[in-house]
């Protein structure tokens, strides 16, 4: 029989031990990891962002899909779709606020990466305008446009009239004179992530899979996704509509560092 | 050793193997929200960051509004953290389990509602990266069960400790039926 003080002693001990294995499991837990960031070189685990890697092997005269200063502390790549709704809102709610804000301000490079999707019939389609828009420098415009009227194009198709108000009768000929040859289906992304066709008679279709191929590698799952670099470091990607004041909340993280 | 007593050691080894679960599981997760993103070294600046880049997170379910979502952001890491260490230490058992099931309740209920919305986010369950979908509901769901049947093991468990412990009342001496 165990006397009080003995049961007391034992349940004592108990508690003792439990509160040990709370502790040498916690030191298990974080150990490893804090071990593993000081010892990691930060060269090593930097990366380049994607759109400098595509500037890297793009040939000259290659659409410059981005908006504001290349030297901007804060580069975000965005991976879009022109006809997903959630694309749209992100872009109406979040980076429209963004590029008036930060965007202009010199604070945050944007990055456009077309990712259409195979289960939207004209997103391929926006995508080429959107790239031919940016090889004559007029890719801001046609992205807001084709954002903005995102709830009527999708009816019909008709891209060509949205833009055509978005830009000056001279450049929309433009845009269209590099479209011209574009007759065969745009490329999009697969859900088995097989790379693309390219029409060789479309220019702009290789841009637009050199930025399928870019999405696969991240990899995108939805639309849209995006990565922030800051001093050479990439962020992880996130997907969804994040608002305008909880990711200004982040680069203000970011810049105070 | 009677079958009772073997089904009693039983009993308290799954709720304690329960418990321990648990616990390294919000340990866990409150590690991942809590460590350095990119190649910062732990810093009070990389926390910040890593809970700003949660909060991203926790936005896109798109469930609190903007002025909340920080808070909440702020808050849950360090809740699990504790509450790990909590069910690691195993005080009042009976409460930390309760806590536990009703917060992985909340959190299953968010992801169900969202994955019915057809939201494609990242699920933020364990840091960053992870998309929302039917396995993270079924991971979820389980912990679910695992913390609602350490809940129910833990009450069972105080109930009888408080049966044994009560004091027994004093036997009268039987009477003489003459």
């Amino acid at each position: 029989m165990i006397s009080r003080t003995n049961r007391h002693g034992v349940r004592r001990m108990a508690l003792l031990a439990q509160w040990a294995t709370a502790v040498l499991i916690t030191v298990a837990v974080f150990a490893p990891a804090i071990t593993a960031q000081a010892t990691t070189p930060t060269a090593a685990r930097s990366s380049t962002p994607a759109h400098k890697r595509v500037a890297a092997d793009a040939a000259p005269g290659a659409p410059v899909k981005t908006i504001g200063n290349r030297n901007a502390p804060i580069t975000m790549e965005v991976f879009s779709d022109y006809q997903c709704p959630s694309c749209g809102s992100f872009f109406e709610n979040t980076l429209r606020a963004m590029i008036q804000d930060y965007v202009a301000n010199g604070k945050v490079y944007l990055v456009h990466h077309d990712f259409p999707l195979q289960m939207h019939t004209y997103s391929g389609q926006a995508a080429r305008w959107a790239t031919a828009a940016a090889m004559i420098g007029q890719f801001q415009d046609v992205d807001a446009a084709l954002f903005d009227s995102q709830a009527k194009w999708p009816v019909d198709g008709d891209i060509e009239k949205y833009v055509a108000g978005a830009i000056s009768p001279a450049n929309f000929k433009r845009i269209q004179g590099i479209l011209k040859g574009c007759a065969a289906a745009p490329p999009t992304s697969k859900a088995d992530r097989t790379v693309p066709q390219v029409d060789p008679s479309c220019p702009v279709d290789q841009y637009i899979v050199q930025d399928i191929v870019l999405g696969y590698q991240v990899p995108v799952q939805a639309t849209p996704t995006f990565i922030v670099h800051y001093k050479g470091q990439s962020y992880p990607a996130s997907s969804g509509i994040i608002t305008w004041p909880i990711l200004k909340q982040f680069f203000d993280t970011l810049l105070s560092q | 050793m009677t079958q009772n007593e073997t089904r009693r050691n039983l009993a308290r080894t799954l709720l304690l193997l329960g418990r321990l679960g648990l616990a390294a599981i919000f340990l866990f997760a409150a590690y991942a929200k809590l460590k350095p993103q990119a190649a910062m070294p732990w810093s009070g600046s990389s926390i910040k960051t890593s809970l700003s880049l949660f909060a991203m997170q926790v936005d896109s379910y798109q469930l609190l509004p903007p002025q909340l979502v920080s808070p909440a952001a702020h808050f849950l890491p360090p809740f699990e953290l504790c509450l790990g260490l909590w069910l690691l230490a195993g005080v009042l058992l009976r409460y930390a389990s309760l806590i536990t099931t009703l917060l992985l309740g909340a959190f299953f209920a968010v992801m169900v509602r969202t994955y019915m919305a057809g939201l494609e986010i990242n699920c933020g369950c364990f840091g960053p990266g992870e998309r929302l979908g039917p396995l993270t509901l079924l991971r979820d769901g389980s912990l679910l069960a695992l913390a609602l049947a350490v809940t129910i093991g833990a009450f069972l468990q105080g109930r009888k400790r408080r049966t044994e412990s009560a004091p027994v009342p004093p036997v009268s001496a039987p009477q003489r039926a003459d």
